[in-house]
Protein backbone atom coordinates (compact mmCIF):
# COMPACT_ATOMS: atom_id res chain seq x y z
CA UNK A 1 0.00 0.00 0.00
CA UNK A 2 1.38 3.40 -1.16
CA UNK A 3 0.40 6.36 0.82
CA UNK A 4 0.51 10.03 -0.39
CA UNK A 5 3.15 12.42 1.66
CA UNK A 6 -0.49 13.13 4.42
CA UNK A 7 -0.10 9.61 4.82
CA UNK A 8 -4.15 8.76 3.04
CA UNK A 9 -3.77 5.66 1.40
CA UNK A 10 -3.76 6.10 -2.11
CA UNK A 11 -3.86 2.89 -3.25
CA UNK A 12 -8.00 2.22 -3.00
CA UNK A 13 -9.36 -1.48 -3.04
CA UNK A 14 -10.08 -2.76 -6.18
CA UNK A 15 -13.37 -5.00 -5.88
CA UNK A 16 -12.49 -8.05 -5.74
CA UNK A 17 -15.53 -8.86 -8.18
CA UNK A 18 -14.17 -6.82 -10.67
CA UNK A 19 -10.73 -8.78 -10.46
CA UNK A 20 -13.07 -12.44 -10.32
CA UNK A 21 -15.00 -11.28 -13.19
CA UNK A 22 -11.90 -10.36 -14.98
CA UNK A 23 -10.12 -13.71 -14.73
CA UNK A 24 -13.23 -15.53 -15.91
CA UNK A 25 -12.78 -13.40 -19.13
CA UNK A 26 -9.25 -14.61 -19.73
CA UNK A 27 -9.50 -18.26 -18.81
CA UNK A 28 -12.31 -17.97 -21.73
CA UNK A 29 -9.90 -16.32 -23.54
CA UNK A 30 -7.56 -18.54 -23.01
CA UNK A 31 -9.41 -21.57 -23.59
CA UNK A 32 -11.04 -19.96 -27.13
CA UNK A 33 -7.14 -19.57 -28.32
CA UNK A 34 -6.53 -23.57 -27.52
CA UNK A 35 -9.51 -24.43 -29.35
CA UNK A 36 -8.05 -22.59 -32.03
CA UNK A 37 -5.35 -24.31 -32.49
CA UNK A 38 -7.37 -27.52 -33.00
CA UNK A 39 -9.17 -25.43 -35.43
CA UNK A 40 -5.91 -24.94 -37.06
CA UNK A 41 -5.44 -28.36 -37.52
CA UNK A 42 -2.47 -28.53 -34.92
CA UNK A 43 -1.41 -31.33 -33.23
CA UNK A 44 -2.15 -30.54 -29.87
CA UNK A 45 -3.56 -32.22 -27.19
CA UNK A 46 -7.87 -31.53 -26.74
CA UNK A 47 -9.88 -31.98 -23.35
CA UNK A 48 -12.78 -33.68 -25.51
CA UNK A 49 -13.34 -34.54 -29.31
CA UNK A 50 -16.04 -31.60 -30.34
CA UNK A 51 -13.92 -28.83 -28.00
CA UNK A 52 -12.53 -27.18 -30.98
CA UNK A 53 -16.60 -26.19 -31.63
CA UNK A 54 -16.80 -23.23 -28.84
CA UNK A 55 -13.91 -21.32 -30.07
CA UNK A 56 -16.30 -18.98 -31.24
CA UNK A 57 -19.21 -18.66 -28.40
CA UNK A 58 -15.84 -18.55 -25.98
CA UNK A 59 -14.29 -15.60 -27.54
CA UNK A 60 -17.18 -13.62 -28.38
CA UNK A 61 -19.47 -14.38 -25.44
CA UNK A 62 -17.20 -15.79 -22.88
CA UNK A 63 -14.49 -12.99 -23.21
CA UNK A 64 -15.40 -9.95 -24.76
CA UNK A 65 -18.91 -10.46 -23.69
CA UNK A 66 -17.49 -11.12 -19.65
CA UNK A 67 -15.20 -7.69 -19.94
CA UNK A 68 -18.16 -5.66 -21.72
CA UNK A 69 -20.47 -6.75 -19.29
CA UNK A 70 -18.22 -5.91 -16.65
CA UNK A 71 -17.31 -2.36 -18.22
CA UNK A 72 -21.05 -1.57 -18.69
CA UNK A 73 -21.64 -2.78 -15.16
CA UNK A 74 -18.62 -0.29 -13.74
CA UNK A 75 -20.47 2.32 -15.58
CA UNK A 76 -23.59 1.95 -13.97
CA UNK A 77 -22.23 1.35 -10.79
CA UNK A 78 -25.03 -0.98 -9.51
CA UNK A 79 -24.53 -4.12 -7.11
CA UNK A 80 -26.93 -5.94 -9.34
CA UNK A 81 -25.41 -5.12 -12.96
CA UNK A 82 -22.22 -7.42 -11.88
CA UNK A 83 -25.39 -10.52 -12.38
CA UNK A 84 -24.37 -9.62 -16.16
CA UNK A 85 -20.61 -10.24 -16.81
CA UNK A 86 -21.12 -13.24 -13.62
CA UNK A 87 -23.32 -15.27 -15.59
CA UNK A 88 -21.10 -14.49 -19.00
CA UNK A 89 -17.72 -15.54 -17.14
CA UNK A 90 -19.71 -18.78 -15.65
CA UNK A 91 -21.07 -19.27 -18.84
CA UNK A 92 -17.76 -19.54 -20.38
CA UNK A 93 -16.97 -21.68 -17.68
CA UNK A 94 -19.50 -23.96 -18.31
CA UNK A 95 -18.50 -24.37 -21.74
CA UNK A 96 -14.58 -25.43 -21.02
CA UNK A 97 -15.54 -27.89 -18.39
CA UNK A 98 -17.93 -29.67 -20.73
CA UNK A 99 -20.80 -29.15 -18.53
CA UNK A 100 -23.98 -30.33 -20.74
CA UNK A 101 -24.55 -27.43 -23.31
CA UNK A 102 -27.74 -26.26 -21.92
CA UNK A 103 -25.62 -25.31 -18.76
CA UNK A 104 -23.77 -23.04 -20.37
CA UNK A 105 -26.01 -22.02 -23.19
CA UNK A 106 -28.35 -20.63 -20.31
CA UNK A 107 -26.18 -18.62 -18.25
CA UNK A 108 -24.81 -16.99 -21.52
CA UNK A 109 -28.66 -16.25 -22.48
CA UNK A 110 -29.53 -14.71 -19.07
CA UNK A 111 -26.44 -12.61 -19.60
CA UNK A 112 -27.58 -11.34 -22.71
CA UNK A 113 -30.95 -10.20 -21.51
CA UNK A 114 -28.79 -8.82 -18.26
CA UNK A 115 -26.87 -6.79 -20.83
CA UNK A 116 -30.02 -5.52 -22.28
CA UNK A 117 -31.40 -4.18 -19.07
CA UNK A 118 -27.94 -2.56 -18.41
CA UNK A 119 -28.36 -0.25 -21.45
CA UNK A 120 -32.04 0.07 -20.04
CA UNK A 121 -30.84 1.10 -16.88
CA UNK A 122 -28.74 3.79 -18.77
CA UNK A 123 -31.26 5.35 -20.91
CA UNK A 124 -33.23 5.71 -17.68
CA UNK A 125 -30.52 8.31 -16.70
CA UNK A 126 -30.03 9.46 -20.31
CA UNK A 127 -31.69 8.17 -23.48
CA UNK A 128 -30.35 8.61 -26.64
CA UNK A 129 -29.56 7.05 -30.39
CA UNK A 130 -25.89 5.30 -29.42
CA UNK A 131 -27.29 3.68 -26.23
CA UNK A 132 -30.25 2.09 -28.23
CA UNK A 133 -27.50 1.02 -31.24
CA UNK A 134 -25.65 -0.90 -28.30
CA UNK A 135 -28.94 -2.31 -26.92
CA UNK A 136 -29.47 -3.44 -30.30
CA UNK A 137 -26.01 -5.20 -29.86
CA UNK A 138 -27.10 -6.74 -26.69
CA UNK A 139 -29.95 -8.02 -28.39
CA UNK A 140 -28.39 -9.94 -30.79
CA UNK A 141 -26.27 -11.42 -28.26
CA UNK A 142 -29.59 -13.06 -27.12
CA UNK A 143 -30.75 -14.07 -30.23
CA UNK A 144 -27.47 -15.90 -31.35
CA UNK A 145 -27.50 -17.85 -28.07
CA UNK A 146 -31.49 -18.57 -28.25
CA UNK A 147 -30.45 -20.00 -31.97
CA UNK A 148 -28.12 -22.01 -30.37
CA UNK A 149 -30.26 -23.28 -27.27
CA UNK A 150 -32.76 -23.82 -30.43
CA UNK A 151 -30.01 -26.50 -32.03
CA UNK A 152 -28.55 -24.41 -34.39
CA UNK A 153 -25.50 -24.78 -35.62
CA UNK A 154 -22.21 -22.46 -33.95
CA UNK A 155 -21.58 -21.66 -37.42
CA UNK A 156 -25.29 -19.76 -38.30
CA UNK A 157 -25.07 -17.55 -35.18
CA UNK A 158 -21.87 -16.24 -36.60
CA UNK A 159 -24.07 -13.72 -38.17
CA UNK A 160 -25.41 -12.37 -34.57
CA UNK A 161 -22.37 -12.91 -32.83
CA UNK A 162 -20.81 -10.46 -35.06
CA UNK A 163 -23.97 -7.92 -34.69
CA UNK A 164 -23.63 -8.05 -30.63
CA UNK A 165 -19.94 -6.47 -31.47
CA UNK A 166 -20.40 -4.65 -34.50
CA UNK A 167 -23.50 -2.74 -33.15
CA UNK A 168 -21.62 -2.83 -29.64
CA UNK A 169 -18.90 -0.82 -31.32
CA UNK A 170 -20.52 1.42 -33.62
CA UNK A 171 -23.03 2.64 -30.63
CA UNK A 172 -19.47 3.79 -28.85
CA UNK A 173 -18.09 5.57 -32.23
CA UNK A 174 -21.70 7.51 -32.96
CA UNK A 175 -21.59 8.95 -28.93
CA UNK A 176 -17.97 9.81 -29.55
CA UNK A 177 -18.43 11.17 -32.91
CA UNK A 178 -20.47 13.71 -31.31
CA UNK A 179 -17.27 16.26 -30.82
CA UNK A 180 -16.79 16.44 -34.19
CA UNK A 181 -20.27 17.94 -34.70
CA UNK A 182 -22.37 15.00 -36.26
CA UNK A 183 -24.98 16.27 -38.52
CA UNK A 184 -28.92 15.22 -38.95
CA UNK A 185 -27.42 13.79 -42.64
CA UNK A 186 -24.93 11.77 -40.62
CA UNK A 187 -27.08 10.63 -37.73
CA UNK A 188 -29.69 9.93 -40.68
CA UNK A 189 -26.76 7.61 -42.99
CA UNK A 190 -25.51 6.13 -39.60
CA UNK A 191 -28.87 4.88 -38.84
CA UNK A 192 -29.34 3.42 -42.27
CA UNK A 193 -26.11 1.67 -42.35
CA UNK A 194 -27.15 -0.13 -38.93
CA UNK A 195 -30.78 -0.96 -40.00
CA UNK A 196 -29.13 -2.35 -43.47
CA UNK A 197 -26.83 -4.55 -41.40
CA UNK A 198 -29.43 -5.45 -38.79
CA UNK A 199 -31.53 -6.94 -42.07
CA UNK A 200 -29.31 -8.68 -43.10
CA UNK A 201 -29.16 -10.85 -39.47
CA UNK A 202 -32.59 -10.89 -39.44
CA UNK A 203 -32.82 -12.53 -43.47
CA UNK A 204 -29.53 -14.93 -42.51
CA UNK A 205 -32.03 -16.73 -40.26
CA UNK A 206 -33.82 -17.92 -43.01
CA UNK A 207 -32.06 -17.29 -46.03
CA UNK A 208 -28.50 -17.74 -45.21
CA UNK A 209 -26.57 -16.77 -48.47
CA UNK A 210 -28.98 -13.40 -49.19
CA UNK A 211 -28.74 -12.50 -45.13
CA UNK A 212 -24.86 -12.44 -44.84
CA UNK A 213 -24.39 -10.69 -48.33
CA UNK A 214 -26.87 -7.87 -47.04
CA UNK A 215 -25.48 -7.73 -43.71
CA UNK A 216 -22.36 -7.60 -45.73
CA UNK A 217 -23.46 -4.58 -47.43
CA UNK A 218 -24.28 -2.78 -44.16
CA UNK A 219 -20.98 -3.85 -42.58
CA UNK A 220 -18.96 -1.25 -45.91
CA UNK A 221 -21.43 1.15 -45.17
CA UNK A 222 -20.54 1.55 -41.27
CA UNK A 223 -16.94 1.22 -42.43
CA UNK A 224 -17.38 4.19 -44.52
CA UNK A 225 -19.43 6.03 -42.05
CA UNK A 226 -16.17 5.38 -39.74
CA UNK A 227 -14.28 6.43 -42.42
CA UNK A 228 -15.65 9.68 -42.32
CA UNK A 229 -16.69 10.71 -39.44
CA UNK A 230 -14.96 9.14 -36.75
CA UNK A 231 -12.95 11.28 -34.82
CA UNK A 232 -10.07 9.18 -35.20
CA UNK A 233 -9.30 11.10 -38.40
CA UNK A 234 -8.65 13.82 -36.11
CA UNK A 235 -6.96 12.72 -33.36
CA UNK A 236 -4.28 10.72 -35.45
CA UNK A 237 -2.56 14.00 -35.63
CA UNK A 238 -2.11 14.06 -31.45
CA UNK A 239 1.22 12.82 -29.87
CA UNK A 240 1.20 9.69 -27.38
CA UNK A 241 -1.75 7.41 -26.58
CA UNK A 242 -4.25 9.51 -28.30
CA UNK A 243 -2.36 8.89 -31.73
CA UNK A 244 -1.95 4.70 -31.04
CA UNK A 245 -5.81 4.59 -30.36
CA UNK A 246 -6.65 6.35 -33.65
CA UNK A 247 -4.21 4.50 -35.41
CA UNK A 248 -5.66 1.25 -33.83
CA UNK A 249 -9.16 2.31 -34.86
CA UNK A 250 -8.44 3.07 -38.37
CA UNK A 251 -6.77 0.09 -39.64
CA UNK A 252 -9.59 -1.74 -37.68
CA UNK A 253 -12.34 -0.28 -39.82
CA UNK A 254 -9.79 -1.15 -42.71
CA UNK A 255 -10.62 -4.50 -41.24
CA UNK A 256 -14.07 -3.62 -41.40
CA UNK A 257 -14.49 -2.55 -44.70
CA UNK A 258 -12.53 -5.64 -45.90
CA UNK A 259 -14.90 -8.09 -43.76
CA UNK A 260 -18.20 -6.29 -45.24
CA UNK A 261 -16.92 -7.01 -48.83
CA UNK A 262 -15.73 -10.78 -48.20
CA UNK A 263 -19.57 -11.27 -46.52
CA UNK A 264 -20.87 -9.90 -49.73
CA UNK A 265 -18.94 -11.40 -52.00
CA UNK A 266 -18.89 -14.76 -50.36
CA UNK A 267 -22.30 -15.28 -48.47
CA UNK A 268 -21.47 -17.89 -46.90
CA UNK A 269 -21.80 -19.80 -43.72
CA UNK A 270 -20.41 -22.78 -44.38
CA UNK A 271 -16.47 -24.07 -43.47
CA UNK A 272 -13.46 -23.53 -45.87
CA UNK A 273 -11.36 -20.50 -46.68
CA UNK A 274 -14.25 -18.01 -47.68
CA UNK A 275 -15.11 -18.25 -44.46
CA UNK A 276 -12.20 -18.20 -42.47
CA UNK A 277 -11.45 -15.08 -43.82
CA UNK A 278 -15.28 -13.48 -43.53
CA UNK A 279 -14.65 -14.27 -39.51
CA UNK A 280 -11.41 -13.24 -39.18
CA UNK A 281 -11.47 -10.29 -40.88
CA UNK A 282 -14.06 -8.69 -38.72
CA UNK A 283 -13.51 -10.58 -35.09
CA UNK A 284 -9.59 -10.43 -34.98
CA UNK A 285 -9.19 -7.35 -37.58
CA UNK A 286 -11.96 -4.97 -36.97
CA UNK A 287 -13.14 -6.23 -33.53
CA UNK A 288 -9.45 -6.86 -31.90
CA UNK A 289 -8.16 -3.54 -33.11
CA UNK A 290 -10.45 -1.66 -31.35
CA UNK A 291 -9.99 -4.24 -28.03
CA UNK A 292 -6.14 -3.31 -28.53
CA UNK A 293 -7.03 1.18 -28.39
CA UNK A 294 -9.40 1.03 -25.95
CA UNK A 295 -7.27 -1.58 -23.67
CA UNK A 296 -5.37 1.34 -22.08
CA UNK A 297 -8.24 3.22 -21.18
CA UNK A 298 -10.64 0.53 -20.33
CA UNK A 299 -8.35 -1.97 -17.79
CA UNK A 300 -7.31 1.74 -15.16
CA UNK A 301 -11.25 2.33 -15.57
CA UNK A 302 -12.35 -0.99 -14.72
CA UNK A 303 -9.40 -2.92 -12.41
CA UNK A 304 -8.09 0.74 -11.22
CA UNK A 305 -4.57 0.14 -12.42
CA UNK A 306 -2.55 2.51 -14.60
CA UNK A 307 -1.84 1.23 -18.11
CA UNK A 308 0.87 3.55 -18.86
CA UNK A 309 1.13 4.04 -22.71
CA UNK A 310 4.25 2.92 -24.05
CA UNK A 311 5.47 2.81 -27.43
CA UNK A 312 6.11 -0.34 -28.13
CA UNK A 313 2.53 -1.15 -27.48
CA UNK A 314 2.68 -0.44 -31.60
CA UNK A 315 4.06 -3.94 -31.63
CA UNK A 316 1.06 -6.49 -31.05
CA UNK A 317 -0.90 -4.56 -33.24
CA UNK A 318 1.94 -4.45 -35.95
CA UNK A 319 2.65 -8.53 -35.44
CA UNK A 320 -1.75 -8.81 -35.74
CA UNK A 321 -2.51 -7.06 -38.99
CA UNK A 322 0.81 -8.51 -40.29
CA UNK A 323 -0.01 -12.26 -39.42
CA UNK A 324 -3.91 -11.78 -40.38
CA UNK A 325 -2.56 -10.52 -43.69
CA UNK A 326 -0.31 -13.74 -44.24
CA UNK A 327 -3.65 -15.48 -42.86
CA UNK A 328 -5.55 -14.46 -45.52
CA UNK A 329 -3.30 -13.67 -48.28
CA UNK A 330 -1.03 -16.70 -48.03
CA UNK A 331 -4.04 -18.67 -46.30
CA UNK A 332 -7.04 -18.59 -47.41
CA UNK A 333 -6.73 -16.72 -50.97
CA UNK A 334 -3.60 -18.74 -52.17
CA UNK A 335 -3.97 -21.81 -50.61
CA UNK A 336 -1.21 -22.71 -48.56
CA UNK A 337 -1.74 -24.35 -45.20
CA UNK A 338 1.32 -23.68 -43.70
CA UNK A 339 0.50 -19.71 -44.56
CA UNK A 340 -2.97 -20.42 -42.70
CA UNK A 341 -1.71 -21.90 -39.75
CA UNK A 342 1.69 -20.06 -39.65
CA UNK A 343 -0.83 -16.96 -39.63
CA UNK A 344 -3.27 -18.31 -37.25
CA UNK A 345 -0.89 -19.12 -34.12
CA UNK A 346 0.92 -15.57 -35.02
CA UNK A 347 -2.63 -14.54 -34.33
CA UNK A 348 -3.01 -15.85 -31.41
CA UNK A 349 0.86 -14.94 -30.54
CA UNK A 350 -0.45 -10.93 -31.26
CA UNK A 351 -3.13 -11.60 -28.85
CA UNK A 352 -1.00 -12.98 -25.65
CA UNK A 353 1.43 -10.16 -26.29
CA UNK A 354 -0.85 -7.50 -25.96
CA UNK A 355 -2.57 -9.69 -23.09
CA UNK A 356 1.02 -9.94 -21.68
CA UNK A 357 2.15 -5.93 -22.22
CA UNK A 358 -1.66 -4.81 -20.56
CA UNK A 359 -0.90 -7.48 -17.46
CA UNK A 360 2.56 -5.99 -17.34
CA UNK A 361 1.38 -2.24 -17.29
CA UNK A 362 -1.28 -3.06 -14.58
CA UNK A 363 1.30 -5.08 -12.17
CA UNK A 364 3.73 -1.95 -13.01
CA UNK A 365 0.88 0.57 -12.49
CA UNK A 366 -0.62 -0.98 -9.17
CA UNK A 367 3.25 -0.39 -7.62
CA UNK A 368 3.53 2.98 -9.14
CA UNK A 369 -0.02 4.50 -8.87
CA UNK A 370 -0.83 7.44 -10.34
CA UNK A 371 2.73 8.79 -10.33
CA UNK A 372 2.60 9.65 -14.52
CA UNK A 373 -0.43 12.09 -13.71
CA UNK A 374 1.28 13.39 -10.48
CA UNK A 375 4.27 13.94 -12.74
CA UNK A 376 2.37 15.84 -15.77
CA UNK A 377 0.81 18.16 -12.73
CA UNK A 378 4.17 18.74 -11.53
CA UNK A 379 5.36 19.74 -14.47
CA UNK A 380 2.81 22.06 -15.77
CA UNK A 381 2.12 23.77 -12.73
CA UNK A 382 6.59 24.11 -12.45
CA UNK A 383 6.02 25.93 -15.71
CA UNK A 384 3.06 27.65 -14.91
CA UNK A 385 5.00 28.86 -11.67
CA UNK A 386 8.43 30.10 -14.03
CA UNK A 387 6.06 31.87 -16.76
CA UNK A 388 4.81 33.83 -13.72
CA UNK A 389 8.04 34.34 -11.81
CA UNK A 390 9.36 35.76 -15.70
CA UNK A 391 6.46 37.86 -16.20
CA UNK A 392 7.25 39.55 -12.80
CA UNK B 1 5.09 15.53 -5.81
CA UNK B 2 6.27 17.74 -3.50
CA UNK B 3 5.84 20.77 -6.03
CA UNK B 4 2.50 20.37 -6.00
CA UNK B 5 2.34 20.70 -2.57
CA UNK B 6 4.39 23.88 -2.61
CA UNK B 7 3.12 25.53 -5.43
CA UNK B 8 -0.54 25.16 -5.21
CA UNK B 9 -1.38 26.89 -2.13
CA UNK B 10 -4.75 27.19 -0.44
CA UNK B 11 -7.13 25.91 -3.40
CA UNK B 12 -9.42 28.07 -5.14
CA UNK B 13 -11.83 27.43 -7.49
CA UNK B 14 -9.90 29.35 -10.11
CA UNK B 15 -6.48 26.52 -9.47
CA UNK B 16 -8.20 23.40 -8.68
CA UNK B 17 -10.11 24.02 -12.89
CA UNK B 18 -6.24 25.03 -13.93
CA UNK B 19 -5.11 21.70 -12.49
CA UNK B 20 -7.89 19.51 -13.31
CA UNK B 21 -6.61 20.67 -17.07
CA UNK B 22 -4.18 18.11 -16.68
CA UNK B 23 -6.92 15.31 -16.74
CA UNK B 24 -7.24 14.36 -20.28
CA UNK B 25 -9.88 12.30 -22.35
CA UNK B 26 -6.94 9.86 -23.45
CA UNK B 27 -9.24 9.11 -26.83
CA UNK B 28 -9.26 12.66 -27.40
CA UNK B 29 -6.08 13.97 -25.93
CA UNK B 30 -8.48 16.66 -24.85
CA UNK B 31 -8.72 17.59 -21.05
CA UNK B 32 -12.07 17.76 -19.32
CA UNK B 33 -12.07 21.34 -18.51
CA UNK B 34 -11.89 22.22 -22.36
CA UNK B 35 -14.12 19.60 -23.41
CA UNK B 36 -16.71 20.96 -20.78
CA UNK B 37 -17.18 18.42 -18.54
CA UNK B 38 -16.91 20.24 -15.31
CA UNK B 39 -19.75 21.59 -14.11
CA UNK B 40 -18.43 22.91 -10.42
CA UNK B 41 -16.18 23.82 -7.93
CA UNK B 42 -16.86 24.05 -4.70
CA UNK B 43 -14.38 24.71 -1.78
CA UNK B 44 -15.41 24.50 1.90
CA UNK B 45 -13.23 26.10 4.77
CA UNK B 46 -10.81 23.75 5.96
CA UNK B 47 -10.09 22.29 2.12
CA UNK B 48 -12.53 20.14 1.17
CA UNK B 49 -12.99 20.27 -2.62
CA UNK B 50 -16.31 18.86 -4.40
CA UNK B 51 -16.00 18.76 -7.75
CA UNK B 52 -19.75 18.55 -9.99
CA UNK B 53 -18.79 17.14 -13.47
CA UNK B 54 -20.68 15.23 -15.84
CA UNK B 55 -19.87 12.74 -18.77
CA UNK B 56 -20.49 12.40 -22.63
CA UNK B 57 -23.03 9.62 -22.04
CA UNK B 58 -23.95 7.68 -19.00
CA UNK B 59 -22.95 4.19 -20.30
CA UNK B 60 -19.52 5.83 -21.12
CA UNK B 61 -16.83 3.38 -20.42
CA UNK B 62 -14.50 6.12 -19.52
CA UNK B 63 -16.78 8.10 -16.78
CA UNK B 64 -15.12 5.54 -13.73
CA UNK B 65 -11.10 6.20 -15.32
CA UNK B 66 -11.89 10.11 -15.41
CA UNK B 67 -13.48 10.63 -12.01
CA UNK B 68 -11.06 8.41 -10.43
CA UNK B 69 -8.25 10.65 -12.09
CA UNK B 70 -9.79 13.78 -10.35
CA UNK B 71 -9.81 12.44 -7.10
CA UNK B 72 -6.15 11.06 -7.51
CA UNK B 73 -5.35 14.44 -8.84
CA UNK B 74 -6.57 16.10 -6.19
CA UNK B 75 -5.64 14.23 -3.22
CA UNK B 76 -2.36 14.60 -4.17
CA UNK B 77 -2.37 18.29 -3.14
CA UNK B 78 -1.76 18.44 0.61
CA UNK B 79 -3.87 21.49 1.19
CA UNK B 80 -7.02 19.86 -0.16
CA UNK B 81 -8.26 17.99 2.93
CA UNK B 82 -11.23 16.02 1.26
CA UNK B 83 -11.96 15.26 -2.53
CA UNK B 84 -15.87 14.80 -3.55
CA UNK B 85 -16.97 14.25 -7.23
CA UNK B 86 -20.37 14.04 -7.70
CA UNK B 87 -21.38 13.19 -11.53
CA UNK B 88 -24.35 14.81 -12.91
CA UNK B 89 -26.79 13.71 -16.05
CA UNK B 90 -28.43 16.73 -16.03
CA UNK B 91 -28.50 19.14 -18.61
CA UNK B 92 -27.10 16.32 -20.82
CA UNK B 93 -23.60 17.59 -21.90
CA UNK B 94 -23.49 19.47 -25.27
CA UNK B 95 -20.95 19.70 -27.15
CA UNK B 96 -21.82 22.50 -28.69
CA UNK B 97 -22.54 24.28 -26.01
CA UNK B 98 -20.41 23.14 -23.78
CA UNK B 99 -16.99 22.57 -25.48
CA UNK B 100 -14.19 25.50 -25.49
CA UNK B 101 -13.22 27.15 -28.87
CA UNK B 102 -10.02 25.43 -28.28
CA UNK B 103 -11.36 21.97 -27.89
CA UNK B 104 -13.21 22.49 -31.05
CA UNK B 105 -10.56 23.67 -33.26
CA UNK B 106 -8.52 21.09 -32.31
CA UNK B 107 -11.45 18.67 -33.22
CA UNK B 108 -11.35 20.16 -36.49
CA UNK B 109 -14.79 22.46 -36.25
CA UNK B 110 -15.51 25.11 -38.68
CA UNK B 111 -17.68 28.51 -38.39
Amino acid sequence: MTTAFDGRPVLRHVPRTRMALGTLGMIALLAGLWAALLMLGLDVPTPRPDFAEVHGPLMVLGFLGTLIALERAVAIDVAVGYLTPAAAGLGGLALILGLPLTVGQSLLAAAGVGLVGLYVAAARRQASLHLAVMAAGAVAWVVAVCLWLAGRDVALLVPWLAGFLVLTIAGERLELARVIRVTGTARATFTGAVAVFATGLAVSVVAVSAGVRVAGIGLLALAAWLGVHDVSRRTIRQPGLTRYMAACLLTGYGWLATGGALWLRFGTLSDGPAFDAMLHALFLGFVMSMVFAHAPVIVPAVFRAAVPYRRHFYAHVALLHASLLLRLVGGDLVGSRTAWQTGGVLNEIALLCFIAVTVTAVVQGRRHPRSALARRATRSLTAAASARAARS
Amino acid sequence: MHVIELMFGEPTEQSVTELLREVIDPELGINIVDLGLLRGVAIAPGGAVRIVTTLTTPACPLGPYITEQITDLLSQVTTISHVDVEVVWSPPWDPDRDMTDQAKQLLGWRG
